[in-house]
């Protein structure tokens, strides 16, 4: 039993200093994993091996812009991103990519093509939210959306791609700019959505989400 | 002197005053400190949430699922050890309907340490990791003077081995499994090794709570040491397939603590399968399963020297989960019909009763085989990982069996006897006069999980049947419902 017990323990520490499986590690502390490895063995758990979700807990990642998820995952890492979403699921899985991992990630999911969100958006909602998008709510000193995010809401830089992300998680963030000192990053967007109603909110993620 | 009322008033504020400590407690101790994280927590990085469904558990999430799937591989190597413990107080509705309620019922509404936890495990390599968990019970066992002493042995262990093939157009996870429990490897709680109540007090303290009960199936139990190989395909079909056998060689550490006496053995290798389909699609997520084991058990575990004195059982099952996973919500509700065939060795079959009926009768021989259906359902809901509360409903019925009496007229006096002197010895309590497993109730618990590592929970068990019959099943006027019980609790880990 002792025997067979140190015989177990050997041939773990040995497996443990020796083996690696680098084509195929789910290590995310190793530098040597490649990005696209990551992205296919460990983010696709949930966010799909393309980027696009099943989950609306998840955002869609594909097509995203590079310098945003660059931002977002040093966010992360740096805990400089703090909103229920970061800490609960990405502050511990970013600890310890490298530079390159992260800049290889936000490659790899911003060429990733995206599909259409198979949720569905009421049409009145989808209707009312395009109109705050394009030309935003001047009594309430909402700019257009679409002048940062672009007319097809593709995003610009650090400026995030919108178009056919969940409705939820979309409603879940401009609540956290809104109401939150979570995202410092995206400061910008706390005066932006500062008088937005929960139901121009709603408007809005249903019309994004339909993109 | 004091009145019971008083005395259990004392114990609940006891309880309640131990509990706000606890809290108190670790809330101080674990907010200030987000690196000190349970085990698996502590190797990704992430909170209980992301891998069980509104971070209680052992309910799984789909990443929670693919994390135990991929070997428990995905994250960073980390301290490999997490412990848990388990401070309780439960109470049985009816304690005077016995003939000892001292020995019976002697935790009875204490204040106790129920149970605690050691894990180990972990990742290990890129493709091999562990989980393995060593339980104590401070009230294993009861020496002849009533006093009760603690015991370790070997609880829940999985090693395993897994590789996952994935590109945009395929996902294959592969792996094999060492384990000591039939369906402990299996990522869905309607598993027979995960569907049950968590936490549970030791039995020996409280027998009558949900997850102490005893319902059948692989009724090897959690001692024995097998090898099963899986593969899940596509997020879509999952199979699994191994074999089982006594736990011996460089496999022992799987009973590890277990006396020779208390180990289960098993004749040569026996099968256990599993099968499951799985779909996502939004928040929604759904799995309809089937599994089932058929094992050869010696009836003594001290003689192994003849295969005629082997149990045959066959285990048969299907069950259904469904998941509705969107923050701040969380719904779970799992499905599992299970049907059981147990043939006995030829020396218990068609056994003549020591018991004989009301009016001295002789009662049928032994069956030979008995069959058991059991349904199990529970119905889960989590706000904000927080607040949480669950109701579960289960049945168990199956075939009468004179050998499945622990309860009945004694041939000389025509009574039930409880007197342990004679030839066949009457039991209160846990009695069963009918010879019918026939155990039916519901569970319906409230739990309250302040910061992650802590759950408080208040949980109560009711019994509508309990072996065999509604009222008097032990022939000592004990009814089903006499069992109902109360269980408090605060489970903390770390």
């Amino acid at each position: 039993m002792k025997r067979a017990f140190l015989v177990v323990v050997t041939a773990a520490t040995a497996f443990a200093t020796a083996c690696t499986n680098l084509p195929r590690s789910r290590d995310l502390a190793n530098p040597n994993v490649a990005a696209i490895t990551i992205a296919q063995q460990v983010c696709s758990d949930c966010h799909g091996v393309t980027g696009n979700s099943v989950s609306p807990n998840f955002p869609n990642l594909a097509a995203q812009t590079s310098p945003y998820l660059i931002a977002q995952l040093k966010g992360f890492k740096s805990h400089n991103r703090a909103d229920p979403a970061g800490f609960e699921y990405m502050w511990g899985l970013s600890r310890s990519l490298t530079e390159e991992q992260i800049t290889s990630l936000a490659a790899y999911y911003s060429t990733q093509r995206p599909v259409a969100n198979p949720g569905r958006s009421e049409a009145t909602r989808v209707s009312v939210g395009k109109q705050i998008f394009e030309t935003g709510l001047a009594a309430k000193n909402v700019p257009a959306c679409m002048s940062c995010h672009g007319p097809a809401a593709q995003g610009n830089e650090t400026f995030p791609r919108l178009a056919g992300q969940h409705a939820d998680y979309v409603i879940k963030q401009l609540i956290v700019f809104q109401r939150t000192d979570e995202r410092p990053e995206g400061a910008v967007m706390k005066i932006i959505a500062h008088d937005l109603a929960l139901d121009e909110i709603n408007n809005l993620a249903a019309y994004i989400q339909s993109l | 002197m004091q009145t019971p009322i008083s005395r259990s008033s004392r114990q609940i504020r006891k309880l309640i005053g131990l509990l706000s400590l606890t809290v108190v407690t670790l809330a101080t101790n674990l907010s200030s400190s987000v690196s000190a994280l349970p085990l698996f927590a502590r190797q990704t990085g992430q909170n209980c949430v992301a891998c069980h469904a509104g971070g209680q558990f052992p309910e799984l999430t789909p990443y929670g699922r693919l994390f135990k799937l991929t070997g428990y591989t995905i994250g960073q190597r980390t301290v490999p050890i997490s412990a848990m413990g388990l401070i309780s107080s439960s109470r049985v509705a009816n304690t005077s309907k016995s003939d000892d309620p001292g020995a019976d019922f002697q935790k009875n509404n204490q204040v106790i340490l129920a149970t605690g936890s050691l894990f180990l495990g972990g990742k290990i390599t890129d493709n091999i990791g562990a989980f393995v968990q060593i339980t104590h019970d401070p009230y294993a066992n009861q020496s002849d003077d009533g006093r009760f002493h603690g015991h370790t042995n070997a609880d829940n262990i999985d090693l395993r081995y897994a590789d996952r093939f994935i590109d945009d157009k395929r996902d294959l996870v592969v792996g094999v499994s060492v384990n000591n429990n039939p369906s402990v490897a299996d990522p869905w709680s309607t598993a027979p090794a995960w569907m049950q109540y968590v936490p549970v007090p030791s039995p020996t303290s409280s027998r009558f709570v949900d997850g102490n009960a005893p319902y059948p199936g692989y009724a090897a139990g959690g001692n024995i040491a097998g090898v099963t190989a899986y593969a899940y395909w596509n997020k879509m079909i999952y199979a699994e397939l191994g074999g089982y056998a006594t736990s011996r060689g460089a496999l022992s550490f799987m009973s590890a603590g277990l006396r020779n006496a208390d180990t289960t053995k098993l004749r040569g290798i026996n099968p256990y399968w599993r099968l499951a389909w799985t779909h996502e699609w939004g928040p929604h997520n759904i799995m309809l399963g089937t599994a089932g084991m058929m094992a050869r058990i010696y009836d003594d575990p001290l003689d192994t020297s003849d295969a005629s004195t082997t149990h045959r059982t066959r285990d048969l099952s299907v069950d259904a989960q469904y998941q509705y996973l969107l923050d701040p919500h969380s719904v779970t509700g799992q499905f599992v019909y299970s049907r059981g065939n147990h043939r006995y060795p030829g020396a218990l079959a068609n056994v003549p009763s020591a018991f004989v009926d009301a009016t001295g009768n002789a009662l049928g021989n032994s069956n030979s085989s008995d069959t058991t259906d059991l349904v199990r359902t529970k119905l889960t809901y989590v706000y904000q990982a927080r607040y949480g509360g669950s109701v579960g409903l289960f049945s168990l019925t199956g075939s009468t069996n004179t050998a499945n009496q622990s309860s009945g007229y004694s041939p000389d006096s025509l009574t039930i006897t409880s007197d342990p002197g004679v030839a066949a010895p009457s039991m209160r309590v846990g009695g069963n006069l009918s010879g019918n497993p026939a155990t039916r109730g519901w569970t319906l618990e409230a739990f309250w999980t302040p910061v992650q590592y802590v759950r408080v929970g208040a949980q109560y068990t009711a019994y509508s049947r309990y072996n065999g019959a509604s009222h008097n099943y032990d022939g000592f006027g004990r009814n089903a419902r006499d069992n109902n019980t109360l269980f408090l609790y605060v489970w903390a880990a770390y």
